[in-house]
């Protein structure tokens, strides 16, 4: 739709605004992160003396090493799992027709209106009583169930062409295979969509990891910015290094996938 | 729905599959297992790990226990709830929910909505807006949360100096009970703001664009064919965004309040995410916890039911 002139020009005007005021506060953080301790004080909107020493200070004072193993590790296997699970459900749900089957969909699909604040008390006791406390397990598998995969992926199979499906299975391909080898392959930007936003909410998952991890070894990156944060108060231009760091890998995933994401996102994702 | 009609058809095909191959009543039987297995993964950590805390919560809620192993939960009845409903943390805990709500509503559910429709006129030229309103989403919350005290900073902050430089004092925002909650409003709708405009993008994709046309040679202007067409075409989606806006305010203001605050200055940040956390992990108080955990989920529901009867009502108009 073409908007009238006006309207065209004030509404450049609010989202040129607002995209500013996105890209001010992360300018200043960039900038902070690579300017010497002199200088860091002082204002000043680029670095005179541009230096990585505040990165050099970052791994010399925290274990970041040991926080980057750990969000990568448990980010990689719970992406992994959750999608693999996740594209088993939506199969079952997407190609059979079984009893109880609409009760159980809308049991999973529920399950995205219950936060984590409602179930946290029962799975911090649960993880203590398995010994899980403080290790990869407490990290990865309460959060191997993915509702939003369910339905994403269902809405997606649902619409996939029998004709495929029919060839494959005339062949001799039975479900399994099916799924793997004909579906899985061609559902291509749901799947990247869908790992984005896991990826994303993995690596930046904040209030768990708080609650289940206790040393260096099982720490994830946001935990240890938050001990950072709190022991070294005022050594800011190692915590902007600490935060572009954390950042990289999301905003590195996004810009491989973004193209078929926000056209995921935009024409079919999200539609219910 | 009509996602249902494909589904029979996929199905049919599915049959001859099987019943080609002959033993029909093996096969018959491996089929009906089939799904079941296909599920089995979902079902089983749906059922520990949300559905069965969900009830062991309600059980909680209603015992006086310190999370250590070696002490026996008692029974107190529906003692810690008016523990809890009674104290000033909840109070104030609860006043700021309505605050951090009331506010996101405007800010979080309205704001992204000419924004969208602005992007969706544009097209394709509106690709690199798209892509910075985006990036807010993929950095977290400990990262915003962190940026902010720097630039808040009422010493050597990167506003002060700004500040100074005009010759004006910058107030120390965070120390402030007035003024703490809005610095956390403000910077969690600097975070999800462009999500949400992604979401109505997705939901203004499914107009079509002849009808505009059509208004348009009629000689409708802009704010009619808005509130004729676009409006009530895109209300599916506002209910979408405005019952997972309120869902996920309680939960990603958690960051910010424990990074910035820790609920403070005298309680005026606080809401009953936090709460809850207090009294289940820092006082290691479970019963009150999950009293509080149990008048929350009530709140949810609660807020879930007014916003599909006053939302839903508006939404007759899906395709």
């Amino acid at each position: 739709m073409q908007l009238s002139r006006p309207m065209m020009i004030v509404g450049h005007i609010l989202v040129l605004a607002i995209c500013l005021s996105i890209l001010f506060p992360m300018a200043i953080v960039l900038s902070t992160a690579f300017k010497p301790m002199n200088e860091i004080y002082a204002g000043g909107l680029l670095p005179q003396a541009p230096t990585f020493e505040n990165f050099a200070r970052l791994f010399e004072k925290t274990a970041f090493g040991w926080y980057i193993w750990n969000s990568s590790g448990t980010t990689l296997l719970r992406v992994i799992g959750q999608l693999i699970i996740g594209v088993l459900a939506a199969y079952a749900f997407a190609r059979f027709r079984f009893p109880y089957r609409d009760v159980l969909f809308a049991l999973v699909l529920g399950a995205m209106m219950i936060p984590q604040v409602l179930t946290m008390l029962p799975i911090y006791i649960m993880m203590a009583q398995l010994g899980w406390f403080d290790t990869w397990w407490a990290l990865i598998v309460p959060n191997l169930a993915t509702p939003i995969a369910v339905f994403l992926l269902r809405q997606h199979m649902m619409s996939f062409p029998n004709e495929l499906i029919d060839a494959a299975q005339m062949d001799g391909a039975g479900h399994w295979t099916t799924l793997w080898r004909v579906i899985v392959p061609n559902l291509g930007p749901a799947m990247a969509a869908l790992t984005i936003i896991i990826f994303i909410d993995s690596w930046n998952e904040y209030f768990w990891p708080l609650l289940v991890t206790e040393s260096a070894h099982s720490r994830t990156i946001q935990i240890g910015l938050r001990e950072f944060l709190q022991e070294d108060m005022n050594d800011y231009g190692a915590l902007m290094a600490g935060i572009i760091v954390a950042s990289i890998p999301a905003i590195a995933v996004f810009l491989f996938f973004q193209r078929r994401v926000m056209d995921t996102f935009v024409s079919s994702g999200l539609k219910g | 729905m009509s996602l249902h009609q494909p589904q029979k058809q996929v199905v049919a095909g599915a049959v001859p599959a099987g019943a080609v191959s002959g033993q029909p009543s093996a096969r018959r039987q491996r089929r009906d297992l089939a799904p079941w297995l296909y599920l089995a993964p979902t079902v089983l950590l749906l059922a520990v790990f949300t559905y069965w805390p969900l009830l062991q919560t309600a059980y909680l809620s209603l015992v006086d226990w310190n999370l250590n192993p070696g002490q026996s939960a008692d029974f107190v009845g529906l003692n810690n709830y008016g523990r809890v409903a009674g104290s000033t943390l909840f109070q104030a805990a609860f006043l700021n929910t309505l605050i951090y709500i009331g506010a996101s509503i405007p800010l979080k559910v309205l704001l992204p909505i000419p924004v969208a429709v602005f992007l969706w006129s544009v097209g394709q030229k509106g690709h690199f807006y798209r892509a910075i309103l985006f990036l807010p989403t993929l950095i977290s919350f400990v990262v915003v949360g962190i940026a902010f005290l720097w630039i808040l900073n009422p010493i050597f902050g990167y506003a002060k100096v700004i500040f100074a430089e005009l010759g004006l004092r910058f107030p120390n925002l965070l120390a402030d009970p007035d003024t703490a909650i809005w610095v956390i409003i403000g910077i969690s709708t600097w975070k999800v703001l462009g999500f949400n405009v992604l979401i109505y993008l997705a939901g203004l994709a499914s107009i079509n664009k002849e009808l505009i046309e059509a208004m348009r040679m009629d000689g409708a202007g802009d704010i009619t064919i808005f509130r004729r067409l676009i409006w009530p075409l895109l209300t599916p989606t506002l209910t979408f965004v405005a019952i997972s806006t309120v869902i996920f305010t309680m939960q990603q203001v958690f960051t910010p309040i424990d990074l910035m605050t820790e609920g403070g200055p005298s309680n005026s940040t606080t809401n009953l995410f936090y709460m809850i956390y207090q009294y289940s992990f820092v006082t290691f108080d479970v019963g009150g916890g999950a009293a509080g955990t149990m008048m929350l989920f009530g709140f949810l529901m609660i807020m879930a039911f007014v916003q599909f009867r006053v939302l839903d009502r508006r939404a007759h108009y899906q395709q």
